[in-house]
C-alpha cells in the first residue's frame, strides 16, 4: 500500500474562532474583576487578600510566560517535531511579557514598597516590632540577618533585572524566528546554531533569574523559610503549565487548517507522554523534600509543613496531591486517553487547576491570620476571582498573539516529518 | 559564531539538518553484522586486548589483597574513626553507583525520548552499568565488618527476631540497588538475544554455536518474536525510568534525612541524580574514546555520539553546579550559624582543599563543553571525562567526610585519614570493572546490531517492496 505525505496546507494563520476565544476571556475577566474589586470592599481587611490572591495570579501568568520561554529555547536545544509543532504556541506567551510585566507592578508597589504582603517591607526594624510582639524572635532573627538582601530596595532592583533579560531574550528569540521563516534559502545549520547559541545560555540563565523571582516574589513571604529545592521545584511547576496550557491550545486549534494537518495523533502522544513525565518529576521533588523535612522534625523547617497541615489545611493539602499528581498520574497512565483529544483536555485543564491550587497552598498559610487556620471569609473567595481575572486577560492576550503569526514555522528540517502519514511511523 | 555560509561536503553530516550523522552513510545490513560480529568471531584476539586485561587483572589483584586483608583484620585497617565513621566505602559506593545511571538512562530514557543516537553505544552502556553495580555492591557489604550476616540486612522471618530498620535509608539502599541490579541484567540480556541468534548462525566454532544458541533462547527472528521483543524492551526501558531518579534519590536519602548540617538539605535528591548522570555519561566517554579508536569503529560511535554526550554533561553539570549554588546561598539565607559553619568550613577548613578540586573538576573546566570544537573532539572529551569523574569522587568525598568531622557539636570533632588499603581496595574496583568490560567486548556484541540496522535507509518503509536480507545479516 503506498503512503502518500500530506501537503502543508495554504493557509497557515490562526482560525478565525481565536478571535472568540479572546472575547469570552475578556468577557471573563471583565466578570471577575467586578467580583474581584466588590470582594475587596466588602472583605474590611484593607485589601489584603486582594493583594495575595493578586500574587498567586501573577505566579500563574508569570509561569506560562517564562516558562514558556524556557520551553522555547528547550525545543531549540533539543531539536525533534514535538518542537516544530509546539513552537509558534510558546512564541506567543513569550510576547506576553509586557502584560506580566504589568501584573507585577502591584506586587512590587503594594506588596513590597507599601508593605502589603511582606513582611520584612513592612517591619525593617525588628527590634521595635518583637518588642510590640508583631514578629516572633525568630522572624526579628531572620528578618534582621537577611536585611541586605530582603530589603525594598533590592527587591525591585532584582526585579527589574529579571524582566529586562526576559524582555531581551523575548525580543530575540522572536525576531529571529520570523525572520528564519522569511529566509529564502533553508540554511538549516546557520538558523540551527544561532538558536542553538542563545538558548543554550539562555536556559541558564532562566534557572538562575526564576530561582531569584521565587525566592523574592514567594519564598520571602515567611522570611524563616528556606529550603534549597524551592527554586528547582517552581521551575518544573512551570513545565507542567506549559505543557498542559500548549496541548489545550493544539487540541483546540486542531478543528481548523493547519493544525487539523500537522498536529498528528502520534504528537498528540509524545505530549501527553511528556506531560506524564512532568507529573513525575514534580512530585518527586515535592515529595522528596517532604519526606527530608518531615524525618528531619528540626524546629527551624517543619512549622513550614505543619502551617499548611494543622488547622484545615491538611484538606487542602490532600486535595493538592490529588490533583496536582494523582489524578494526572493515574489517568495518563492510559495510552488511549493521551490519544483521544476531548481526554486529554479534561487532564490538561486539571494540571492548571492544580497549579493554581498549589500556588495557593504555598501562599495563604505564609500570612499570620491564616497560619494553621484555614478560614472561611470573604478575602479567601477572593482567591476564586481575583486569579481568574487575571489569567483570563493574560488568556486573551495570549490569543491576540497567537494571531498574529502563521501556526506553524515553515522554515524546519522537521516539518517534512510531521507532514509523514501517521502509521509509517506510529 | 554562526555564518550563512556553511557549506556542506562532509559526508558524515547530514546535508538537510547539517546535523552529525549517527552512524557513517555506506554500510549495509550485511556490513554492519561483519564488522560488530567479527569483533567478537575472530580467533586471531588483538594483542592490545591481553596487555589491556592483563594490567586491569594486576590492578584487580590488589582488591583482592585488600579484600582478603579486610576479612582477616576487620575495618580497623582502614581510615574510619569516630566520628567519620563512613569513610572511603560510602563515597566509592556512591561513586560506582553513580557511574552506573548513564546506562540506564542512555537505554531506558533515550529510548522512550526516540533518541536514535543511542542505539550505538547503549549496549556497553548497559556493560558498565553492571559492573559498576558489581563494584558499588561490594561496598556496603565489607563496610558492615562481618559480611558474612549481610544477609541480616533482608527483611526474612528468622528465630532471632531481628528485623531491618525500616524507617533507615540504608535499608531502602538494599532494596533500590537489587531492584536496580536485576532490572538492568535482564534489560541488558532482553536487548542481547536477537545479536546472539545472529553470533549462532555465523559461529564456526562447535562451542561458539553452542553457547550462543543456549543463551539467544530459539531466537528466529519471526514478526512474533520481534513483537514480544519490542513489547518487552518498551516494558523494561518503562520499568527502569523510574528506577534511574530513585536509586541515587534514595542513595541521597542516606545523607539528607540526617540532621548534620551540609546533609540536610531538600536539593540532595535531584542533585544526586544529576551527578550520577554526569559522571555516568563521562566514563562512557572514558570507554567509547579508547574501543572506538582501538576497534575502528569511528563510524558506528560517531561525533555525534560524543557531541551529544558532552552536551548531557554539560547539561547535567550545570545542574549540579546550581545546586553546589544554592547549598552556598542557603548557607547563607537560612541564618543558621550551623549552616554558616558547614559552608565555610567545606571552603576554608582543613580540608577545604578538597572542595576547590571538586569545584575546579566539576564546574570550572568542564565549562570548556560550551564550545563546539572541544564536544567534538574525542582526544579532549576523553581528557574532560577523567577531570569530570575525578571532581565527581571528590563531591562525596567532601559531603561525607567534611561534614562529619565538624558537627554540631566541637567536642565531637575530628579528623580523617585514609589508609593504604582504603586506597587499595579503591583502585582495586577500577581493575575489576575493567577486567570485567574487557570480558564483555572480547565475548559480546558491544554495539547492538540489531538497533543499528534500523538507522540505515535500508530499513525505512519504501512504497515498492523491497527483496528480504538474507539470514544472518
Amino acid at each position: 500500500m503506498a503512503h502518500h505525505a500530506n501537503t502543508l496546507p495554504h493557509e497557515l494563520d490562526a482560525p478565525a474562532f481565536v478571535d472568540a476565544w479572546r472575547t469570552r476571556a475578556l468577557i471573563t475577566g471583565a466578570i471577575a474583576s467586578v467580583l474581584g474589586i466588590a470582594m475587596g470592599f466588602l472583605a474590611h481587611d484593607d485589601w489584603e487578600h486582594f493583594f495575595r490572591s493578586w500574587l498567586l495570579g501573577f505566579i500563574i501568568c508569570f509561569g506560562f510566560c517564562i516558562g514558556g520561554m524556557a520551553m522555547l529555547m528547550v525545543q531549540y536545544l533539543s531539536g525533534g517535531k514535538w518542537g516544530l509543532l509546539i513552537r509558534r504556541s510558546l512564541e506567543a506567551m513569550t510576547r506576553t511579557l509586557p502584560l506580566v510585566f504589568l501584573m507585577f507592578l502591584p506586587v512590587g508597589i503594594f506588596g513590597a514598597s507599601l508593605k502589603k504582603l511582606y513582611i520584612w517591607a513592612r517591619y525593617p526594624n525588628t527590634e521595635d516590632a518583637l518588642r510590640h510582639h508583631l514578629i516572633n524572635a525568630e522572624q526579628a532573627h531572620a528578618i534582621a540577618f537577611k536585611k541586605p538582601m530582603l530589603n525594598v530596595v533590592s527587591f525591585w532592583w532584582v526585579s527589574l533585572l529579571c524582566f529586562a533579560i526576559w524582555a531581551v531574550y523575548t525580543f530575540f528569540l522572536n525576531r529571529w524566528s520570523l525572520q528564519r521563516d522569511a529566509d529564502t534559502a533553508p540554511n538549516v545549520p546557520y538558523w540551527q546554531t544561532k538558536f542553538e547559541n542563545i538558548s543554550g545560555f539562555g536556559v541558564l540563565l532562566y534557572s538562575i533569574l526564576l530561582t531569584a523571582g521565587a525566592i523574592y516574589w514567594v519564598m520571602s513571604l515567611d522570611p524563616t523559610w528556606y529550603s534549597t529545592v524551592y527554586g528547582l521545584q517552581f521551575l518544573v511547576g512551570q513545565g507542567y503549565g506549559v505543557l498542559a496550557l500548549v496541548i489545550l491550545t493544539l487540541i483546540g486549534l486542531s478543528k481548523a487548517e493547519p493544525m487539523k494537518t500537522v498536529f498528528r495523533i502520534t504528537e498528540q502522544h509524545d505530549l501527553g507522554k511528556l506531560c506524564f513525565a512532568f507529573t513525575m518529576l514534580n512530585i518527586y521533588l515535592a515529595f522528596a523534600a517532604f519526606l527530608i523535612i518531615w524525618s528531619g522534625n528540626s524546629p527551624e523547617e517543619i512549622p513550614w509543613f505543619l502551617d499548611r497541615i494543622r488547622g484545615g489545611w491538611g484538606v487542602i493539602a490532600t486535595l493538592d496531591v490529588m490533583f496536582h499528581w494523582l489524578l494526572p498520574f493515574t489517568l495518563l497512565l492510559s495510552r488511549d486517553l493521551k490519544r483521544i483529544k476531548s481526554r486529554l483536555k479534561v487532564v490538561c485543564y486539571i494540571m492548571i487547576f492544580a497549579r493554581c491550587w498549589d500556588m495557593f497552598w504555598l501562599i495563604e498559610p505564609n500570612f499570620a491570620d491564616a497560619r494553621r487556620n484555614l478560614h472561611m471569609s470573604i478575602g479567601i473567595l477572593e482567591y476564586c476571582v481575583v486569579p481568574v481575572a487575571l489569567i483570563a486577560f493574560w488568556m486573551a492576550y495570549y490569543f491576540t498573539q497567537l494571531k498574529q503569526r502563521p501556526l506553524v514555522a515553515t522554515n524546519d528540517p522537521h516539518l517534512a516529518e510531521i507532514l509523514e502519514p501517521e502509521h509509517a511511523h506510529a | 559564531m554562526a555564518t550563512k555560509d556553511v557549506k556542506i561536503n562532509d559526508p558524515m553530516r547530514d546535508p538537510v539538518t547539517g546535523e552529525n550523522r549517527v552512524i557513517a552513510p555506506g554500510h549495509t545490513l550485511r556490513s554492519v553484522t561483519e564488522k560488530i560480529s567479527r569483533i567478537v568471531l575472530t580467533s586471531h584476539t588483538p594483542l592490545g586486548w591481553f596487555g589491556g586485561i592483563m594490567v586491569a587483572s594486576g590492578v584487580a589483584t590488589l582488591l583482592a589483597i585488600c579484600v582478603t586483608w579486610l576479612f582477616l583484620r576487620g575495618v580497623g585497617i582502614w581510615g574510619i574513626t569516630q566520628p567519620v565513621a563512613w569513610g572511603f566505602a560510602i563515597i566509592n559506593f556512591v561513586w560506582w553507583i553513580g557511574i552506573g545511571h548513564a546506562g540506564t538512562l542512555i537505554s531506558a530514557i533515550l529510548l522512550l525520548f526516540k533518541q536514535t543516537w543511542r542505539n550505538s553505544i547503549n549496549r556497553f552502556a548497559e556493560a558498565m552499568t553492571l559492573f559498576a553495580v558489581v563494584c558499588a555492591g561490594m561496598f556496603p557489604l565489607i563496610h558492615v565488618g562481618r559480611p558474612w550476616l549481610g544477609y541480616w540486612l533482608f527483611p526474612y522471618p528468622n528465630t532471632m527476631n531481628v528485623w531491618p530498620q525500616f524507617r533507615s535509608p540504608l535499608l531502602w539502599d538494599v532494596f533500590a540497588v537489587s531492584t536496580y541490579a536485576t532490572i538492568s541484567v535482564v534489560f541488558w540480556y532482553i536487548g542481547l538475544v536477537p545479536d546472539f541468534g545472529t553470533m549462532r548462525d555465523r559461529a564456526k566454532s562447535k562451542v561458539g554455536q553452542y553457547i550462543y544458541g543456549m543463551v539467544s533462547l530459539g531466537w528466529r527472528g519471526s514478526v512474533r518474536h520481534w513483537v514480544r521483543y519490542e513489547t518487552a524492551s518498551l516494558l523494561l526501558a518503562g520499568l527502569a525510568t523510574p528506577l534511574v531518579l530513585s536509586v541515587h534519590t534514595v542513595i541521597s536519602f542516606d545523607f539528607a534525612v540526617a540532621l548534620l548540617p551540609g546533609w540536610h538539605t531538600t536539593i540532595f535528591p535531584p542533585y544526586f541524580v544529576a551527578g550520577a548522570i554526569y559522571s555516568g555519561f563521562a566514563m562512557v566517554i572514558t570507554l567509547a574514546v579508547p574501543i572506538r579508536k582501538f576497534y575502528h569503529l569511528e563510524d558506528m560511535i560517531t561525533i555525534r555520539h560524543i557531541e551529544n554526550m558532552g552536551k548531557v554533561m554539560l547539561t547535567t553539570g550545570l545542574i549540579v553546579a546550581y545546586g553546589y549554588s544554592m547549598e552556598v546561598f542557603m548557607a547563607w539565607y537560612s541564618a543558621s550559624h550551623w549552616e554558616y559553619f558547614m559552608m565555610w568550613n567545606r571552603m576554608f577548613g582543613p580540608m577545604g582543599w578538597s572542595y576547590w578540586v571538586l569545584i575546579t573538576c566539576n564546574i570550572a573546566l568542564p565549562q570548556l563543553l560550551w564550545l563546539r570544537a572541544w564536544r567534538r573532539s574525542p582526544s579532549l572529551m576523553f581528557l574532560m571525562s577523567l577531570i569530570v569523574n575525578t571532581g565527581m569522587w571528590f563531591e562525596r568525598f567532601v559531603i561525607v567526610v567534611t561534614s562529619l568531622t565538624r558537627d554540631y557539636l566541637p567536642s565531637s570533632w575530628g579528623t580523617y585519614k585514609a589508609t593504604r588499603w582504603d586506597y587499595g581496595t579503591f583502585v582495586g574496583t577500577l581493575g575489576l570493572f575493567t577486567v570485567l568490560f574487557f570480558l564483555f567486548i572480547r565475548f559480546v556484541p558491544m554495539i547492538p546490531m540489531q538497533e543499528i540496522k534500523v538507522l540505515l535507509p535500508q530499513s525505512k518503509v519504501r512504497e515498492e517492496a523491497e527483496p528480504l536480507p538474507e539470514a544472518g545479516d
